[in-house]
């Protein structure tokens, strides 16, 4: 050993001599000395490049761990190929590493650092048998001690599911610090299971070897780390109440499960489907800091101890696996559907018509249609229509639920309405294939017709109000149809349809005081020249000029409903006529021109003065000092005039008042004819493109979605906020750029909206996990927004890369753990229920410190010794130790009753 | 000027530009001024009004698409549907009448948030009648107040003079033909890929929607 060091010569440290390390003559070394030399090269490399320079030359980072980073190098040593792998932190702020912190194994081990780990390249990794390894270690203690290195280094051994080593430090000049691990998966002795036992282990440990000092004294101190799992609701322990034990246990749990209560019932997705809890339990870890034991009586006692004496709690959930799922549309919910109904707007192009896509599989269509051939049976048709015609309630239709503002940008419907609950259906019936689409769509226009020739309000539209324009056109057609059957209802029941509003017109209708001369007007018209200023002229009736009787506004005609295909053909007659012809409003000219006449038969003795002053108070100028009220009703007529536009000679509105006949709207022909309107919708109901049809279905389904999302309470989480807000961006602007290309089918666009599922995919899980939080957490919500924000910044990075680098990324797990305050211990607690007496019979509890009555998952404690390092004994060593305690024994033990691990650190002078 | 054969288009981009504002404020004569260079006193507008102006801007062929609403209550349910697709929306008001001014943020501006159905929009206020500089009521800053407050684009003209108005039309033509989204929807054809222009989850992306 010693020529392989003389072999090198008096090599310094410093870079120069590593050049000419080639040079050196190893034709007499044996090949272990070879070995040990090659170590000690990438050794000395190692220590004098520092972490810093090892990062730039490609050190990466361990998994997991924040600080944590590791660079390797591999050596041969006769047939077998060694790997080395040199573990550091960047950060050395002399700190004892906590198990606050997340740490390697080793580091939590043996309480070390930086580490060497040198192991052979075999399958498993580890060295089987011990002269083996003992020998490696040595090798690289060798080279460390050469290179004056104070890494402590670790051989494994044995079976790696054993997680044995054995290592070495070299601590300074006499120091030696000598570690071993191993563990007893099973048959753990009784002795061993319990606190007693693992202290006098560790005593024995020191009482035996440490002949030095004195006998009496064993006091140790420790830290003990329990950690609970919240029981798992088992659904067999949920049912067993005491009646359900006599009937016999044999019972089938499943048929039980229907009527049990699932997480979700009560948010907003529970009505189309069923989603896993994302958050399967929790973690409760309990510290204890500092405690010092000086006899297995304090051991024992502390074993009876509670987890709420604790110093510490911390919890971390157990996420489910779905959440970091790189997106296969495995997990259903809304985002897997939309993927399912981009493809059948894929397929939607084959035909022309609906209706192809059913008949042809009577003659075996193309294999793709075969393959998406399941329609649910005529039973679950009819749940669906029934539940989009008949059970609506009646909150559905007048509450407008908080509609999210940036969900009106997106080409839909609204939620509630008529077309988005189908577009929702239809995801989930027969699993979104164009065949099923089709055979729901025909349906429900079949069903649409009838409510039209049956004169029955179609449900879930508004009967009255303006047409939305900004929603798609099937709403849109469908809002023209809703108002159509209304009016056609209207008239079949010889009501007169009053455009302004039904109450007043139907109270002045009823009222016999009504001044019968003035038929058709609805109720006296107020001086509303500066409506928002002057409040005191609203009350005022205004009064006609020539008669200075009450003027009444006239009932009047409701202007007709338009689609935006009608406003687009309008808009196309304009631009054809273009600058050539001034564009005439002939619509809005009639519907001026049935205005006057209303007026006209309501107020008989008004002229077009008055008129102006009702339909456009600002061309009627009064003069100047007789603004205010008072001075105007004690001299009539006022003092005014039309203004310049208005009294010019040519004025088409004159034109049209000399030509307008005294006619009650009532009596006037309608300007629109709601059986003519509300058959051009169902035409184009009835002869839509699949298509389009489909076209149109995504964009609602889209919007229906995100709206029903929207309407899951988690509370005040502003990143879930912002979320929202982009999803909603995101989907109106690809979905603005997909309708814009309404020709073909077009590949990146389809991409483009699968895409737009994926997205939503992964929203869909952060809603669900904060939901499930926030019910968890309902009583201290910061904590679940606490937690919520740690599983937020750990996903989202994936979620936003997942399509683009799956694979790179070794799959991590979230570890994150909030600190829990005192005053919400109480609140973990009862998240752990006493176990039921069923429960705890099966149970066989082996360990102390029980929660509720349930034992901890696992268990570790570090047990230390601490001596004085004395002056006189290590004089030479550096200034450093001497001054302060060292560590002399140390150990770990981490598991269960049944699963023990062990890992001991001694430090000694040699 | 029409059907110029060949395969070239008559123009690079079709844009739809709205007008509102209280009655009276003069909007068809500022559209009038705009498209034929002339004023003069026209009756008011019935419901509305349409104009198509051809212009090149920026090397840009446009067709313009000018909508001209009418400000009387009564209309204001009929021209509601005229906000659909407009890639820019022109609020007039009088300087010589405050009321013009303050309807502008009690109604119109509601009524663009109400019927737009395009989020970025350009929105433009416009003063018109500084000829009346001695019956001026709303000052300056009062208007650039509300522009910022709303973020609109805003000058004063006159339509009678012709000051301001050549500009009015350009500066909101201009803004639009910056704005990425606006240009997809104006031209013929040209679609964009959202996916490949920005990140998925830019973090800026709510702070444009208000």
């Amino acid at each position: 050993m010693k020529s392989a060091n003389n072999s090198k010569g008096v090599m310094e440290d410093n870079d120069e001599e590593e050049e000419f390390e080639h040079f050196d003559d190893f034709t007499l070394a044996s090949s272990w000395e070879r070995f040990i030399s090659e170590i000690e090269a990438v050794c000395r490399q190692w220590f004098a490049d520092g972490p810093k320079n090892l990062l730039e030359k490609g050190a990466v980072q361990v998994n997991q761990l924040k600080d944590l980073y590791t660079i390797k190098s591999e050596f041969k040593y006769a047939t077998k190929s060694y790997c080395m792998e040199y573990y550091f932190t960047t950060v050395d702020d002399g700190k004892t590493l906590d198990w606050d912190h997340a740490l390697h194994d080793l580091q939590l081990s043996f309480g070390v650092k930086e580490f060497v780990v040198i192991a052979p390249q075999s399958a498993s990794g580890v060295v089987l048998d011990a002269p083996e390894a003992s020998k490696l270690l040595s090798a690289v203690a060798i080279a460390l001690s050469n290179c004056s290195c104070l890494w402590p280094a670790f051989v494994p051994v044995h079976d790696s599911s054993r997680k044995a080593y054995i290592g070495i430090q070299n601590m300074g000049t006499v120091f030696t610090r000598r570690f071993e691990a191993d563990r007893i998966a099973s048959q753990v002795p009784v002795k061993l299971m319990h606190l007693e036992g693992l202290y006098e282990l560790f005593v024995s440990k020191f009482a035996y070897t440490a002949v030095d000092w004195s006998m009496n004294h064993f006091e140790v101190h420790f830290k003990m780390k329990l950690t609970y799992r919240t029981p798992i609701h088992d659904d067999e322990d949920e049912i067993h109440d005491p009646d359900a034990d006599i009937t016999g246990s044999s019972e089938n749990p499943e048929g039980e499960m229907h009527g049990k209560a699932q997480w979700d019932d009560n948010f907003p997705w529970s009505k189309w489907y069923s989603a896993e809890d994302p958050v399967n339990g929790f973690e409760l870890l309990a510290i204890w800091s500092e405690i010092t034991a000086e006899s297995s009586l304090d051991m024992a006692e502390l074993e009876n101890a509670s987890p709420v004496e604790a110093d510490k709690w911390f919890l971390s959930p157990c996420l489910s696996e779905y959440l970091s799922d790189v997106s296969d549309g495995s997990t259903i919910g809304f985002a897997s559907q939309l993927h399912l109904l981009v493809k059948a707007l894929e397929m939607s192009s084959e035909a022309k018509f609906i209706e192809d896509f059913i008949s042809v599989f009577a003659n075996s269509g193309s294999e793709a249609l075969k393959s998406s051939a399941v329609v649910p049976p005529q039973t679950v048709l009819d749940r669906v229509l029934k539940n989009l015609f008949h059970e609506v309630a009646e909150t559905e239709i007048n509450s407008s639920p908080t509609e999210h503002k940036n969900s009106r940008s997106i080409k839909g419907a609204p939620q509630e309405s008529l077309f988005a609950q189908f577009c929702l259906h239809a995801l989930w019936f027969g699993n979104c294939s164009i065949r099923a689409i089709s055979v729901l769509w025909i349906e429900f226009v079949r069903e649409v017709r009838w409510c039209w020739e049956e004169s029955q309000s179609l449900p879930r539209m508004p009967s009255s109000g303006p047409i939305d324009l900004s929603t798609c056109l099937i709403n849109q057609k469908l809002h023209m149809l809703a108002v159509c059957i209304d009016q056609k209802h209207r008239e079949a029941e010889g009501q007169f349809v009053d455009a302004n509003d039904s109450m007043s017109s139907q109270e002045d209708l009823q009222s016999p005081t009504h001044n019968s001369s003035s038929h058709g007007a609805s109720k006296e018209v107020s001086d509303r020249k500066d409506e928002s200023s002057d409040a005191a002229n609203v009350a005022k009736p205004m009064m006609l000029l020539k008669s200075h009787k009450i003027m009444h506004a006239p009932i009047t005609l409701e202007p007709p409903p338009m689609t935006e295909d009608m406003h687009e053909e309008r808009l196309k007659a304009a631009v054809a006529l273009g600058d050539s012809y001034s564009f005439s409003a002939q619509l809005e000219t009639e519907i001026l021109a049935s205005d006057m006449s209303a007026f006209k038969a309501a107020n008989p003795d008004a002229v077009f003065e008055d008129f102006i002053r009702w339909h456009s108070p600002r061309d009627w100028e009064n003069d100047e000092n007789e603004e205010n009220g008072a001075s105007e009703s004690s001299s009539w007529p006022p003092r005014g005039k039309l203004s310049e536009r208005m009294s010019d000679l040519g004025n088409s509105w004159r034109k049209i008042w000399n030509e307008a006949p005294a006619v009650p709207a009532s009596e006037q022909k309608p300007l629109w004819d709601p059986n003519r309107e509300g058959e051009k919708v169902l035409h184009y109901l009835e002869t839509l493109r699949p298509y389009q049809l489909l076209e149109e279905m995504v964009c609602a389904a889209f919007r229906a979605a995100a709206d029903t999302l929207n309407r899951t309470s988690f509370g005040d989480l502003k990143q879930m906020n912002i979320k929202m807000d982009q999803l909603c961006i995101t989907i109106a602007s690809v979905l603005r750029i997909f309708l814009a290309q309404n020709t073909t089918t077009d590949t990146e666009l389809l991409e483009d909206l699968r895409r737009l599922s994926t997205t939503f995919e992964h929203i869909e899980k952060l809603v669900l996990l904060a939901a499930s939080l926030h019910v968890k957490f309902l009583q201290s919500p910061y904590l679940g927004q606490a937690i919520f924000t740690d599983c937020f910044n750990f996903y989202l990075p994936n979620m936003g890369t997942s399509s683009a680098n799956a694979h790179n990324d070794t799959q991590r797990e979230f570890d994150k753990k909030q600190q829990i305050r005192s005053g919400d211990r109480d609140l973990i607690v009862s998240m752990f229920p006493p176990p039921t007496a069923n429960q705890s019979w099966r149970r066989v509890l082996s360990m102390g410190n029980l929660l509720n009555g349930h034992e901890p998952i696992l268990r570790e404690i570090i047990f230390s010794k601490r001596d004085r390092a004395s002056r006189s004994y290590y004089a030479a060593s550096s200034p450093k130790l001497h001054q302060q305690d060292i560590e002399t024994y140390r150990m770990y033990v981490s598991g269960t009753s049944n699963d023990l691990g062990v890992a001991l650190a001694v430090a000694s002078f040699d | 000027m029409e059907s110029s054969s060949g395969a070239a288009p008559e123009f690079d981009y079709l844009f739809k530009l709205l007008m509102i504002g209280d009655s009276g404020v003069g909007k068809s004569s500022l559209l009038l001024s705009f498209t034929s260079d002339a004023f003069e006193e026209l009756s008011p507008t019935i419901g509305v009004d349409f104009k198509v102006k051809h212009l090149t801007l920026g090397g840009k062929k446009l067709k313009l698409a000018i909508w001209d609403t009418a400000g009387q209550e009564r209309f204001r349910t009929l021209t509601s549907s005229y906000y659909r697709g407009a890639q820019g929306v022109i609020m007039v008001y009088d300087v010589t009448r405050r009321d013009t001014f303050t309807n502008l943020s009690d109604i119109w501006a509601k009524e663009i948030d109400l019927y737009s159905t395009n989020q970025d929009c350009i929105k433009m206020l416009v003063g018109n009648k500084v000829d009346k500089e001695s019956e001026r009521v709303v000052s300056k800053k009062e208007g650039i107040d509300f522009a910022r407050e709303y973020g609109c684009l805003f000058i004063e003209c006159s339509a009678k003079t012709r000051v301001n108005v050549e500009q009015c039309f350009e500066e909101l033509v201009l803004k639009i033909l910056d704005t990425p989204s606006l240009l997809a929807e104006g031209s013929a054809g040209n679609k964009k890929n959202i996916f490949k222009q920005k990140p998925p989850e830019s973090t800026d992306a709510s702070s444009s929607c208000c």
